[in-house]
């Protein structure tokens, strides 16, 4: 990794590097890359059979992993000087996530074009484009698609309700800390627990206090998972319910640090809160309220645990997510390609989604703020 | 209290040592009568050894605790003296993978082997898995040879996986003694628990599925007479025949329910997914239909292992099912069989349900429950007339209605791994904590209080024993005789202990969750949908592997 | 004329007043009306742990008056006073487990602010090059990490912990949820640093201090409340993660939210001992988040609006 011209924080190089020292750097580099090769061919030979002496699992080669990973960072400094040491700053985060993504990305990947079913005796038969195929014709896998979409839109509807909430929290109030710690809480909590205690009993169509609440406004046979539509919208809320407060400490935290001058000024002018709101908040709050929708959509993008807890899906697939369908496939069925294969397409799929949705919002946002939010 | 029993108990073992130093004769026709029920000399402190046992905590003395079990566990220890001296497996450490179900199963497996492994001196460590979890969990320890754990607790469903793939240790022959296997039901002896003619597995549970019913409905005039204004001829009755309980559950809607005064139900189906166990349900009502006497496959065609999930008998249960979904409670689209037994029926909504024991045994004991003294048991339904598969028509049995019981998970067991095989001594710690598990006396224990476990032992059905524990002997009589008949019962449906069962019972829910839903034009639709994924799991597992697997599972 | 102007001011003023009341009306009534939102399901698993079966079947809510308060769900734990003296298996189990996710949850959590300030520091700071990416593609290839479905790398890592020797360890549980964590780290830590002026370490610089130094002197004591932020965020994530717990652990390193998950099964659900769990399970989170709530706020602040 180099550094390319054009940081934001310039420095002066204060004295040459000697030779010596560069040479050194460069020796103990590939030293440790001998070193981490070496012991991962041994290994492999061992444990393929091809020699007889090894370790007894793999850990050897993390450890020289460690020591080539350690080499790299303290051969920047050796050769680079004080650019080297710029590198310092990401290299360990790099290394790390390298060393803990890179293996299991590619065997995932391997395992996704196979025929696996952890049941058969034979294990993974290689079947190429199979699992592809099966998937374009597969209900199911759309079906969770679609409530995707669904899911992902009702952002929307939490970011309105966490704007109103970060408003409130920021108005003219007594006892802030209180209402802000309240708020807060629900994020707090474990979605297995919340599963349990709000999904399947506070929902208890007999017992349950919202039954009995939703019964008192008078809706007589209160079925929180009855319709397809009723259902998906209580999966929709109660995660809702966790996640809201994150938007809302995000949206407060920006509405705190905008300029109070600016608003003043607005109210001088005799604007109506309505356009005050439109025309000066709401576009200072503009980057924020990316950050936190997109933040939003990568978590909404995992959701399965609610879903797993209290439905498994039903009624009928009505409330299925993609993670928590591939979740059956993989673990009630130990499909494990096909499952693997699905998750992957996800993966690709959301990726492309967010690449063109960062592109968009940050436009969008250079457009109303001229303010880059990258 | 603790020490005086265990003196107590210390004193019958020598004078039960005493016995067996005699002629081998006497004790045999002294254990031959035991099982006819009349007590004799040598039975006599061994019966008082077991009333001791159920006496503790109690019944009605509320959920036993920690000090229960290990009671319970050492007072049962005298079978594992006699085969293990003390402190024998010091410095032995196993590795043991069970359930956590609500914190029983493993934490109960705890308590019992404290005991034991103060007296042996090994150590146990465990693994507790949620049930969800554990399917997924040892599936992947066996394809990625993560098998981390030296004795397992696990349902005969997943032999296939375990045993088939030599993954389980043989059973010594001093472990069939020392637990009795003879005792066992007739369904719970081979071929379950063997593979190839080897034994593996120290059955711990037995489970099938029995009729539980609302006895407080029959003996309501209001609905009597109800039930006669409404042109039927027939008595007001525990329904026998699935005919009746359709016709009862929607001749109830609308009623009202005797006991609680809440709106009536009939029949309770659990239409969600529960991880492969709802499948059960569905099965339950389809066996009286798809099990014909002369026919031992009902699942699949034995031959080529072309599911029969979708033939007539199948398409008519999962009818059944959508014809009384209006009678059922409301948000039944959302009930698991834990809902409907635990949330409807043990609580008092709903008439009859079909499950596993656990209703029976948890009617009386249990906190939640409100219908101990109203419950009725009988085995599962019959039919008027059964689909004979291979004719392909319905035919009425001279017999009478078809009855077939559906032996629904065969319940749990204990296995050893072969992974101790290398190690004599570990061996021998591990069988030995498996056979004082699979105790004769510490299973009378658990059939009684809750462990999760049901009676499934030949030695659990004397009535007088419980009776005298404190249960209502009417009560557990029926409840009893119940189980018995099903375990007993000769057109039994045994499931198919093949790879990947749950599986197809997996992918069997997620279809059956659309039709419930509407989601397919009709139940025929819908059954041709389960058995085309079928299919292609028998594709994948390898299908002439089925084919064999399938024949020597049901004895052909 | 004087008169009548007066009262029409006197009239405009309490219309104002009656505006403004009104006002206060409105937000108090939505503030406790959101409030009791976020309450009432804590308040429903705090008190049901202490409800047996009949008040759980009634739906009782309020105690002492619509049911009397019991221990059963403590007591099934091993942690109500009668108990809480005798030897428990449940709460010997529990306690183990719980001090595993401590362990985890705040190694996993420190380790992500650490690696994740230091990624998003030079990130904000320099620009990198490696091979085609720059830093924009390098941030991009840390938030992807977010966006991995965890389910696809269950066998993978099930394998690659086997062959590391990591399965059922507390170094490998915290590896994972370091990843799983980092992103959300360096992308509030990057606005962090973003809103510190460089000319803050400019000048340092002037002054002598070495990159490092001023990192560590000058920028850390600024960002501190951002840090905060993300370890509790980071916290609170790994705490509740339910679905590497279940894969990964065995023995050693297992942690709670796989035994709140088993409390139910084949024979139904004891709400109660569910409820004392889930409450034993978020009750450590939520102290945390009333004692360090000022923070996240704060930490959030700095880089929120340029």
């Amino acid at each position: 990794m180099s550094i390319a011209e054009g940081d934001l924080l310039h420095t002066v190089d204060t004295g040459t590097l000697s030779p010596r020292r560069m040479q050194l750097g460069r020796v103990l580099l590939w030293a440790s890359v001998g070193l981490m090769i070496g012991t991962f061919a041994a290994q492999a030979l061992f444990e393929t059979g091809y020699i007889s002496f090894g370790f007894s699992n793999w850990r050897p080669v993390l450890f020289s992993y460690f020591v080539w990973a350690f080499m790299l960072c303290l051969s920047r400094v050796m050769i680079y000087g004080e650019q080297g040491k710029k590198a310092l700053f990401v290299l360990p985060a790099a290394l790390f996530v390298i060393s803990m993504v890179v293996f299991p990305l590619v065997f995932a990947l391997w395992v996704s074009f196979s025929d696996w079913n952890l049941a058969s005796l034979t294990g993974r038969k290689f079947n190429g484009l199979d699992n592809v195929r099966q998937m374009m014709s597969d209900p199911f896998y759309w079906n969770a698609m679609f409530n995707m979409v669904i899911y992902v839109a009702a952002i929307l509807v939490e970011y309105a309700i966490a704007f109103g909430l970060a408003l409130l929290l920021n108005a003219d109030i007594k006892a802030r800390k209180f209402w802000r710690v309240t708020f807060l809480l629900p994020l707090m909590l474990s979605p297995v627990a919340v599963s349990w205690m709000v999904g399947k009993s506070m929902l208890e169509i007999r017992f349950g206090p919202l039954a009995r609440f939703a019964k008192w406004l008078g809706w007589e046979q209160p079925s929180f998972f009855g319709s397809p539509e009723i259902a998906k919208l209580t999966i929709m809320v109660m995660d809702a319910w966790i996640f809201i407060p994150f938007i809302t400490i995000m949206l407060l935290a920006g509405l705190q640090a905008m300029p109070k001058e600016v608003l003043e000024a607005a109210e001088v002018d005799g604007a109506t809160p309505w356009q005050r709101f439109w025309q000066v908040t709401f576009p200072l709050m503009l980057p924020v309220s990316v950050t936190a929708i997109m933040i939003r959509i990568i978590f909404k993008l995992k959701i399965a645990d609610i879903i797993i807890n209290v439905t498994s899906g039903g009624p009928g697939g009505a409330t299925d997510s993609v993670t928590s369908f591939i979740f059956r496939e993989y673990r009630d069925r130990s499909n494990v390609g096909y499952g693997t294969l699905l998750a992957m397409v996800y993966l690709v799929l959301i990726v492309i989604f967010m690449t063109i949705l960062m592109k968009v919002s940050a436009r969008l946002v250079r457009r109303a703020t001229g303010v880059d939010s990258s | 209290m603790k020490a005086h029993i265990y003196e107590k108990l210390m004193a019958m073992q020598a004078s039960r040592r005493d016995v067996l130093k005699g002629t081998a004769g006497a004790v045999a026709a002294l254990s031959a009568s035991s099982m006819l029920g009349g007590m004799p000399a040598l039975a006599d402190g061994h019966s008082k050894l077991r009333a001791e046992i159920l006496k503790i905590p109690g019944v009605g003395a509320g959920s036993p605790t920690d000090a229960d079990w290990q009671k319970v566990g050492e007072m049962c220890l005298a079978a594992t003296k006699e085969n293990v001296k003390e402190g024998e497996f010091a410095g032995v450490e196993l590795t043991f993978m069970g359930l956590n179900n609500q914190n029983l199963h493993n934490f109960l497996f705890r308590g019992f082997l404290k005991p034991w492994e103060a007296y042996t001196g090994a150590k146990i460590n465990w693994i507790d898995l949620a049930q969800g979890d554990y399917n997924a969990r040892l599936q992947q320890a066996i394809a990625t040879g993560t098998v981390d754990f030296d004795i397992a607790e696990m349902g005969a469903p997943f032999e296939g996986d375990v045993c088939g793939k030599g993954l389980a240790s043989e059973m010594p022959d001093w472990v069939k003694a020392q637990i009795d296997m003879d005792d066992y039901v007739g369904y719970l002896k081979a071929p379950v628990g063997t593979w190839d003619g080897k034994t593996y597995r120290i059955s711990i549970d037995g489970d099938c599925h029995n009729f539980n019913y609302r006895t407080d409905y029959y003996a309501d005039e209001t609905l009597k007479a109800a039930w006669k204004e409404a042109g039927n001829d027939s008595e007001w009755a525990a329904p026998l025949t699935w005919q009746e309980v359709q016709a009862q559950s929607k001749f109830l809607k609308g009623k009202t329910d005797p006991l609680t005064g809440q709106s009536a139900h009939g029949y309770l189906d659990p239409l969600k997914g529960w991880g492969g166990f709802a499948f059960y349900f569905l099965a339950s009502r389809a066996t009286a239909y798809a099990k014909h006497p002369n026919d031992p496959a009902w699942l699949f065609d034995p031959d080529t292992m072309k599911p029969r999930v979708n033939n007539e008998a199948w398409v008519r249960a999962i009818q059944d099912v959508l014809d009384i979904m209006d009678t059922q409670p409301a948000d039944q689209i959302n009930a698991d069989p834990g809902t409907t037994a635990f949330q409807q029926f043990l609580a008092g909504t709903g008439s009859m349900v079909a499950w596993w024991g656990d209703v029976g045994s948890s009617a009386k004991t249990s906190d939640s429950s409100v219908v101990g003294d109203v419950t009725g048991f009988s085995i599962l339904p019959g039919s008027d007339d059964v689909w004979n598969h291979k004719e392909g028509k319905w035919e009425t049995l001279a017999s009478g209605p078809n009855y077939a019981p559906n032996m629904a998970y065969i319940g749990w067991g204990v296995y050893v791994m072969a992974r101790v095989d290398s190690d004599e001594k570990k061996k021998k710690a591990a069988w030995s904590a498996a056979a004082h598990l699979g105790g004769k006396d510490l299973s009378l224990w658990c059939s009684a209080y809750p462990s999760g476990f049901q009676p499934y032992r030949q030695s659990h059905f004397n009535i007088d024993e419980w009776a005298e524990a404190g249960y209502d002997k009417a009560f557990i009589e029926d409840y009893l005789s119940s189980e018995a008949d099903s375990y007993n019962h000769p057109n039994a449906a045994i499931e198919p202990r093949i790879p990947g069962i749950f599986q197809y019972y997996s992918v069997a829910e997620d279809e059956l969750a659309k039709i419930y839903a509407g989601q397919y034009k009709s139940a025929q639709e819908g059954a041709d949908a389960i058995a085309a994924a079928w299919e292609k799991i028998t594709d994948q597992i390898g299908r002439e592997s089925q084919i064999a697997l399938y024949k020597a599972s049901i004895g052909l | 004329m004087t008169i009548a102007a007066a009262t029409n001011h006197d009239d405009f003023d309490r219309r104002q007043r009656t505006r403004w009341w009104m006002m206060r009306v409105v937000i108090y009534g939505m503030l406790l009306l959101w409030a009791a939102v976020c309450i009432f399901p804590i308040f429903w698993t705090l008190t049901t742990s202490f409800k047996v079966a009949a008040d759980v079947m009634r739906g009782n809510i309020v105690p002492w008056w619509e049911y009397t308060p019991k221990w059963l769900g403590w007591r099934s734990l091993g942690l109500s006073p009668d108990t809480i003296g005798n030897v428990s298996t449940v709460r010997e189990e529990f306690l183990k487990r719980f001090f595993n996710s401590v362990i985890i949850s705040v190694s996993a959590s420190a380790l992500a602010v650490i690696l994740g300030s230091l990624a998003a520091y030079g990130l904000s700071r320099f620009s990198y090059r490696f091979g085609f990416m720059r830093n924009s593609d390098i941030s991009f290839f840390f938030l992807s990490q977010l966006i991995l479905p965890p389910v696809v790398l269950a066998l993978p890592f099930l394998v690659l912990y086997k062959e590391l020797a990591l399965l059922d360890t507390h170094i490998g549980m915290i590896a994972v949820y370091t990843l799983m964590v980092l992103p959300i780290v360096i992308w509030i830590m990057k606005d962090q640093f973003a809103a510190v002026p460089v000319e803050l370490e400019e000048a340092a610089l002037v002054d002598g201090l070495s990159i490092w130094g001023a990192f560590v002197h000058i920028i850390v004591p600024l960002v501190l409340p951002g840090m905060v932020a993300a370890f509790i965020l980071a916290l609170v994530l790994c705490w509740n993660e339910y679905f590497f717990a279940a894969l990964l652990t065995a023995t050693d390193a297992k942690t709670l939210p796989v035994m709140i998950a088993s409390q139910t099964g084949s024979q139904g659900i004891n709400w109660w001992s569910m409820a004392a769990l889930s409450a034993a399970g978020i009750l450590p989170l939520v102290f945390i988040g009333v004692l360090l709530e000022k923070h996240i706020v704060k930490g959030m602040t700095a880089g929120a609006v340029k």
